[in-house]
């Protein structure tokens, strides 16, 4: 368990975003449980070697987003995602998403079955590495 | 207070302007990049505000004293990395760093410099002279911490260095930083470097200055749109705020600042294109499109020519 970021300056998404992301996927994989607390800001700018403001900007773009909580004095960690409420902006960046991922499926040939079913069969993957990641 | 700030700097050199005038601030406590191409006026700018070369009008403070009356004081809490790390070539390491310490009074850090010179494999005794470019660049970094400075300026420091001296050079910047009220101000070509550490950019092109702001700012306000038609493409583009249009046999290519959406999709509604797209860009694509000529029908090379050899 714990949190193992590698960010990649020069592509076309942003340093803080690209942080953002990584979270976002420890949390959804179960690498990082609700409760779990973050390295402090200043601590992964140093290792990351990046300013400290993009590492805060980050942090306080999950906080908006209810991904984490700040507790004064005692650091961030990760909230329940539980509590979390996606709103219209979301769904529709995710759509966009899943819109690439749909164009390319078809695009190798794969009919909505398949789709679907290859849909299933990753959702249900990161429901077991979720538990495995709990039970360890 | 901000660390640096410049208000109508011009410097002209027989009769040609070097430096328009320009005016900004760096807020303390951020590293600011300073971006521009070659001959847009960076290393004069720098000079002047190190006091080095004299402004044609204006004036610029740093740590809230004139450039051209900068103080023994006032200097040691701020340290300069000129282009190139020139250090005196005859000097052992030992030396150059004891006759260095003698301008930074009670400020430099012994064991700061002792353990990056040994850190970099390097021996005091060693001259200057026999030291590589990516030695004598980490000696320079090593001067340039241990006094530990205020302000730090920098004029190129990454210019022809490894990947690992550069990173070495990052690393020390953010370190830097990480001290309350410390600020940072340097110039680079490399815009991923730029990227990794500043939280602001200056960009300056042909002696203007012609953006200060955060770098999410600058990211955020260019953006490329690629517009395909069926037929011939309309010969102009008539939006405001275009930087680089590029036009191809079936499409226009679109760089834009601060677009404004709408207007942009209404008007390709109307010119008849058959589909809008927008670019990922990186931060180097958006600093291309922001400073690259403006007209011009297509790149510098491209492949249309070679139908017109053929």
């Amino acid at each position: 368990m714990g949190l193992w970021i590698q960010i990649e300056p020069g592509s076309s998404q942003p340093i803080y975003a690209q942080i953002v992301a990584q979270v976002e996927q420890a949390v959804a994989t179960g690498e990082l449980q609700p409760g779990d607390r973050l390295p402090p800001v200043r601590g992964l700018a140093e290792e990351l070697v990046v300013n400290p403001n993009t590492v805060a900007k980050a942090y306080s773009l999950m906080e908006q987003g209810g991904l984490v909580a700040t507790r004064k004095g005692s650091g961030t960690f990760v909230a329940d995602p539980a509590t979390r409420s996606a709103d219209a902006r979301d769904l529709n960046q995710l759509g966009t998403r899943m819109d690439t991922i749909i164009s390319r499926g078809l695009s190798l040939g794969l009919d909505d079955t398949a789709l679907r079913n290859m849909f299933r069969e990753r959702l249900a993957r990161f429901r077991r590495r979720r538990r495995r990641a709990k039970n360890e | 207070m901000s660390a640096i700030v410049v208000e109508n700097l011009v410097k002209c050199f027989d009769r040609q302007w070097a430096v328009n005038p320009i005016t900004f601030e760096v807020p303390r406590g951020s590293i600011c990049g300073f971006l521009g191409r070659n001959g847009a006026g960076k290393t004069t700018t720098i000079k002047m505000l190190l006091g080095l070369l004299h402004p044609t009008s204006g004036s610029s403070r740093l740590l809230d004293c004139d450039s051209t009356t900068l103080t023994p004081e006032v200097r040691s809490r701020i340290g300069y990395v000129s282009e190139g790390h020139r250090l005196t070539r005859w000097m052992r390491i030992r030396e150059i760093e004891q006759y260095r310490k003698s301008f930074y009074r009670g400020r430099w850090d012994d064991r700061l410099f002792a353990e990056m010179i040994e850190y970099f494999e390097l021996s005091p005794k060693q001259k200057i002279k026999q030291l590589s470019n990516g030695q004598r660049a980490q000696v320079s970094l090593a001067l340039t911490l241990a006094p530990n400075p205020e302000l730090l300026i920098m004029d190129d420091p990454t210019l022809g260095l490894d990947p690992v001296v550069r990173r070495q050079f990052l690393e020390g910047m953010v370190h830097l930083i990480m001290r309350e009220g410390r600020t940072v101000l340097f110039s680079s070509h490399i815009l991923s470097d730029v990227e990794r550490v500043s939280d602001r950019i200056l960009v300056i092109d042909g002696g203007v200055l012609r953006a200060d702001c955060t770098l999410a700012e600058f990211s955020g306000s260019v953006c490329t749109f690629v517009l395909s038609f069926d037929g011939r493409p309309p010969e102009t583009v008539p939006l405001e705020n275009a930087l680089q249009c590029r036009r191809g046999e079936d499409r226009w290519e679109i760089s834009i600042l601060k677009c404004d959406e709408l207007a942009l999709r209404t008007w390709a509604e109307q010119a008849g294109a058959r589909a809008v797209q927008q670019r990922r860009m990186t931060l180097e694509d958006q600093f291309i499109a922001f400073t690259a000529p403006r007209t011009g029908r297509r790149k510098l090379f491209s492949w249309e020519d070679r139908d017109g050899m053929a």
